[in-house]
């Protein structure tokens, strides 16, 4: 019989551990526990939700109300993992100083970065947002229109991204993408990358923006790009969405070509 | 340096190939005749040059060795072909005197090597050089009788036939006065390479002329002497090479000599020298205690296990009857009873006769003596070590120029690794925002109180855990001696081993807790690591001080059983001789077998075996939080990672950082038992050494196999002092309770080396008395008078005050002459200052002056041409 002092030799222990990674307690009971309760309590999806919290409080057809709706809802309600403000002030950046006329979006979910990509496009240019889910898909939707954005200027298409990028050039008619953002599922990043590699969508100075790449983290896709040489490449640091302490990055990625 | 001779050499090599180009190229000449040589000469020098190059990759390819074989060969055949050539040169006879032209030559050739110094320092000089060079050229032309109209010849071919033209200047043949001329040239050179540092020339002409100025030195120097002289020459030049070489092995040999060298440099570029400070400090205790270890070892327990009586001859070195069952179970291993506990390895086991051995091996005295000189020397070895470290350290860290020390000074240039090197990259640019934001807090002085505040919250809460952790080992003694009371045996082996158990428990996981309450405070990581040094250095204080009150308890305990034990014995004896004597006066004296014989409980072994007990427990919690929380943390993640839903490499759990602040401690506590056990149990040092041996290399491999480098890397220049301080506390702490049993606690009255006696310094008073001349105990009792020693320590204290006085007002001094520099140098800065500044006025006035005059002239102009357009419009108007 293990003596209760013994036992009690262990409480630093398990103190440092609960202070070390309080955060990921907190988003575990947030992303994890507080979604199946909902989903049980009230039957809707998660995205449903978000959806329906989104439609009475913001304004339509005006973008930024409901961006600030969404922030909201994922920071005090709920969690769902979109680019957030902080990372989508980067992205914002990034997209007015390159001004891309063809943006290809890898993974919709639930249309906050669609939104907030669309926001910040120029005159004429036009936004491919590619996700698999139909559900997700069918709210996407819902919020790009009620943002107000268009047909010409967002098209979503439902289908994985694997299937989607070898039809690009023959459905869709791009010979070039400016600017890919990628925000679908980790492990896909390396692979669909290649692929637009391969089906030669990407020219020189093409721009390509991949969040979360240190938390939840896509150890592979880095490891490529630190090898390959075909990029210029750095990682903007910052905080996991709608969460303080744990650390994430944004790799941007400009496309060089074979030097 | 040692490149600086690779060069010199390597230039050697390359004279030596042109002296042999030019052997060939004069006996060409001797065949072929000089006509066609005069003609050629263009394209041959050509091809001599291109044949040289060649020659110069091909002895750069070579081994030092082989080079300097041939050097040799080549020097003795050279000067043996030089005689020849000059024979079949007479034999030609063209010319009168060829001596004479030589000298001329050589004459020349003083003129131009010292133009070529000068045409380094100036273009302009360059001309004149050509001109010489066609003088010369025409003076040759006159001599050689042919003449052969030679215009196109390039400057670098002219140093070329220079250079050529050098092995032809005999040395022997000529006058003093060129001797003469010869040293000043070769002194002139010499003095040039010395000052070439500071010459403001582009580097690389600097090098051109340090190349140069070294073959011409080398050249020279040597042929200075007569014919044999230069046969010395190059031998002794074959010497300095030799040696050079045999230097530089030797030098190598040394590193490599030094163990753990390569290891801990490894380490060092991939961790940086925090981590690799650890090691350098894990191999200097090894070297200590090696020192200790081979001073009990060779004269206590060597002596004993040969000298002294075997195993069974006597009580105290018999296992018991009671214990024999058990003696030789597996459990013997970790805990040290059994066989182990009755033989050399423990107090109890020595014998107290005098003298052990054919030559008389004083063995009380030489246990004591060791017990005392190993604390002896630990002092000496700490406090020197310390002295010579405060006089590296003195002169670093003020922080007035916070700014300038962290650009020029925070890079580490012992990293080898990228990924370190990434690291400290980082970790320098955010301390330089850090800086910054400090500076800008600093001047903003809000926030200081937030900071103050989570500081004093962060040491409450750790000293809330130290009085926790205090009373969970309190507590836990406590319930061992009531364990102990009750008798062991009916208890499991959790509750016999809860008080080891707790405090490495404690001793492991408190300092993670310190480190996760530090993240609050907010310091620098140099001063945290000093912080969490200090206060996982009051939590092994504290726990070890709690052990040894336990020990103290339990040492009164053993004390009072050992009465009630020495009345029995008497009692016991006098039952056994008083029945034997009325059975039989006759009979043969009764034999017990030792092991019968009943003995006291010798405390001196207990405390022994519990040092033992508790060094091996702490050895093997390292290692084991090593394989499992090093380890096994390290292999999970690496190939778990293949199979997760996030990146467990770079988020989560990750892989663990060597700690650095925790390693040294256990470190220096473990020593610190040691120090404290080592007198009652002789093999603490053996198994220390034993356990350090193990754990360098254990850990140098745990190091680079399954830990990734600190986040912010950092230097760990000024650490070392603060480590051998603790260890200087704990070397007083720890021989505080061994002293204080020692001097107050008379030993057990059958066992150990002082057994009979009152108390364990008698031996040195028995000594004294029985084994040195009547005089000496007489003038050891004079010099042990209070009167003599008072006056003496009283002479050490003020000695040692004005020592300090003393050194104190040097850091005075030296603080001032720091200021006043300082000062000087914004004193030069300022006068710089205004000085450009008035120099930028004097140049603005000029300026003005020049403009306004210009001006003025275009306003004369311009008023000239506006009063004639007034005037015009005056007139239009009119």
């Amino acid at each position: 019989m293990v003596s209760p002092a013994i036992a009690l030799a262990f409480l630093p222990l398990l103190l440092t551990l609960i202070i070390r990674y309080r955060y990921y307690f907190v988003l575990f009971y947030r992303a994890v526990l507080v979604r199946i309760w909902k989903d049980c309590v009230t039957g809707l999806s998660r995205e449903e939700r978000a959806f329906q919290y989104v439609l009475t409080n913001s304004t339509p057809g005006d973008p930024d109300s409901i961006l600030d709706a969404f922030d909201y809802w994922c920071s005090k309600v709920e969690f769902i993992s979109n680019i957030g403000p902080k990372k989508g002030k980067i992205l914002d950046r990034l997209l007015m100083e390159q001004s891309p006329l063809t943006v290809l979006e890898l993974g919709a979910h639930c249309g906050y970065s669609t939104v907030r990509i669309a926001r910040a496009l120029p005159l004429g240019a036009r936004l491919y947002s590619i996700e698999m889910d139909q559900g997700n898909a069918a709210i996407a939707e819902k919020i790009i229109r009620l943002a107000g954005f268009d047909d010409d200027t967002v098209e979503l298409i439902v289908n994985p991204s694997d299937e989607v990028i070898p039809r690009l050039r023959s459905d869709y008619n791009l010979e070039r993408l400016d600017f890919v953002f990628m925000d679908h599922w980790k492990k896909c990043y390396l692979p669909d990358l290649q692929l637009l590699e391969g089906y030669g969508l990407l020219g020189k100075g093409s721009m390509i923006v991949a969040d979360n790449v240190l938390f939840p983290g896509a150890p592979k896709f880095l490891r490529y790009l630190r090898k390959c040489g075909l990029y210029e490449w750095k990682i903007h640091r910052a905080t996991l969405e709608y969460s303080r302490g744990i650390r994430d990055g944004m790799a941007e990625l400009i496309y060089q070509g074979i030097k | 340096k040692r490149e600086k001779h690779n060069g010199k050499r390597r230039n050697g090599d390359r004279q030596e190939n042109k002296r042999e180009n030019q052997r060939r190229k004069r006996s060409s000449k001797s065949v072929q005749g000089i006509r066609e040589e005069s003609q050629s000469k263009t394209e041959r020098r050509e091809r001599s040059r291109r044949r040289k190059g060649k020659a110069e990759h091909e002895t750069s390819g070579h081994e030092g060795n082989k080079r300097e074989r041939d050097q040799t060969r080549a020097k003795s055949t050279k000067s043996k072909k030089n005689i020849k050539n000059e024979k079949t040169r007479k034999l030609e006879g063209k010319e009168d005197g060829e001596a004479q032209e030589k000298s001329e030559k050589g004459k020349l050739k003083l003129v131009c090597t010292k133009n070529e110094e000068k045409i380094e320092s100036g273009d302009q000089l360059k001309e004149k050089e050509k001109a010489l060079g066609v003088k010369k050229k025409k003076k040759r032309r006159k001599k050689v009788v042919e003449t052969s109209s030679e215009p196109e010849t390039s400057e670098d071919g002219d140093d070329e036939e220079e250079v050529n033209n050098d092995g032809e200047v005999r040395p022997e043949l000529l006058s003093p006065e060129e001797l003469e001329k010869l040293k000043e040239a070769v002194d002139e050179k010499k003095k040039l390479i010395q000052s070439l540092r500071g010459k403001p020339w582009p580097m690389k002409q600097k090098l051109v002329t340090l190349r140069e100025s070294q073959l011409f030195v080398e050249k020279y120097e040597g042929a200075l002497g007569k014919g044999k002289g230069r046969k010395l020459y190059a031998y002794k030049v074959m010497m300095t090479k030799k040696w050079m070489k045999f230097q530089r092995d030797f030098e190598n040999f040394k590193t490599a000599c030094i163990p753990w060298e390569m290891k801990i440099k490894e380490i060092e570029s991939h961790f940086g020298s925090s981590v690799a400070s650890y090691f350098i400090f894990l191999r200097w205790m090894y070297g200590i205690n090696m020192i200790l270890f081979s001073l009990t070892f060779g004269l206590v327990m060597v002596p004993e296990a040969l000298m002294g009586r075997p195993y069974g001859s006597i009580p105290r070195k018999t296992v018991p009857r009671a214990e024999e069952a058990g003696a030789m179970d597996f459990a013997v291993l970790w805990d040290f009873g059994g066989y182990a506990q009755y033989s050399v390895l423990f107090y109890g086991y020595y014998n107290n006769q005098r003298a052990i051995g054919w030559f008389k091996f004083r063995m009380p005295l030489s246990y004591f003596l060791v017990g005392v000189g190993t604390v002896a020397y630990s002092y000496m070895v700490v406090i020197r070590t310390m002295a010579r470290n405060a006089n590296e350290s003195g002169i670093g860290d003020d922080n007035s120029f916070n700014f300038s020390w962290k650009m020029f000074t925070s890079w580490d240039y012992l990293i080898g690794n990228p990924e370190t090197a990434d690291n400290k990259f980082a970790s320098i640019t955010t301390s330089f925002k850090e800086a910054i934001l400090e500076e800008q807090e600093s001047r903003k002085d809000d926030n200081i109180h937030l900071t103050r505040f989570l500081r004093v919250l962060a040491n409450f809460l750790v000293l809330c855990c130290l009085a926790g952790s205090g009373y969970l080992i309190y507590f836990v003694v406590r319930r061992s001696q009531k364990f102990a009371l009750d008798g062991l045996e009916n208890h499991t082996w959790w509750e016999r081993n809860e008080v080891n158990m707790v405090m490495s428990l404690l001793g492991m996981f408190c300092p993670m807790l310190f480190d996760v309450i530090s993240t609050l405070e907010n310091y620098h990581p140099r001063v945290a690591l000093q912080w969490q040094l200090g206060r996982i250095f009051a939590l092994f204080l504290g726990n070890l001080y709690t052990f040894i009150i336990a020990l103290m308890d339990a040492i009164n305990l053993k004390r009072k059983e050992e009465k009630v034990v020495k009345y029995n014995i008497t009692m016991w004896e006098a039952t056994l001789y008083n029945g034997t004597g009325s059975e039989n006066s006759t009979a043969p004296p009764i034999t017990i077998h030792p092991a019968d014989v009943p003995r006291g409980p010798c405390w001196e072994t207990m405390v022994g075996q519990e040092f033992v007990r508790l060094i091996i427990s702490d050895t093997m919690t390292t290692y084991i939080t090593l394989l499992i929380g090093d380890f096994l943390r390290a292999v999970l993640v690496r190939f778990l990672n293949h199979c997760w839903c996030w990146d467990l490499e770079a988020g989560f759990p990750s892989y663990s950082e060597f700690d650095v602040s925790g390693n040294v401690l256990g470190l220096i506590f473990n020593q610190g038992m040691i120090w404290m056990g080592a007198f009652y149990a002789p093999c603490l040092p053996a198994l220390n050494l034993l356990r350090l041996h193990v754990s360098m290399y254990l850990q140098c491999w745990a190091v680079m196999c399954c830990n990734v480098p600190q986040e912010r890397v950092f230097k760990a220049s000024g650490s070392n002092n603060f480590y051998m301080a603790m260890l200087l506390v704990i070397l007083f702490l720890s021989t505080l309770p061994a002293i204080y049993t020692i001097v107050t606690i008379p030993p057990s009255f059958d066992c150990g080396p002082f057994s009979g006696k009152n108390r364990m310094f008698d031996v040195i008073q028995e000594t004294l008395e029985s084994d040195f001349p009547a005089w000496f105990s007489k003038v050891f009792s004079y010099a042990s008078n209070p009167g003599l020693v008072l006056p003496f320590i009283l002479l050490m204290v003020l000695a040692i005050y004005y020592l300090q006085s003393t050194s104190k007002s040097y850091k005075e001094a030296n603080v001032e002459l720091k200021k006043k520099l300082q000062m000087q140098n914004e004193e030069n800065k300022k006068k710089n200052k205004q000085a450009a500044l008035k120099a930028q006025m004097d140049l603005e006035e000029a300026k003005k002056s020049a403009s306004q005059t210009a001006e003025h002239q275009r306003n004369n102009n311009d008023s000239v041409q506006r009063q004639e357009g007034e005037n015009a419009k005056i007139y239009m108007t009119r």
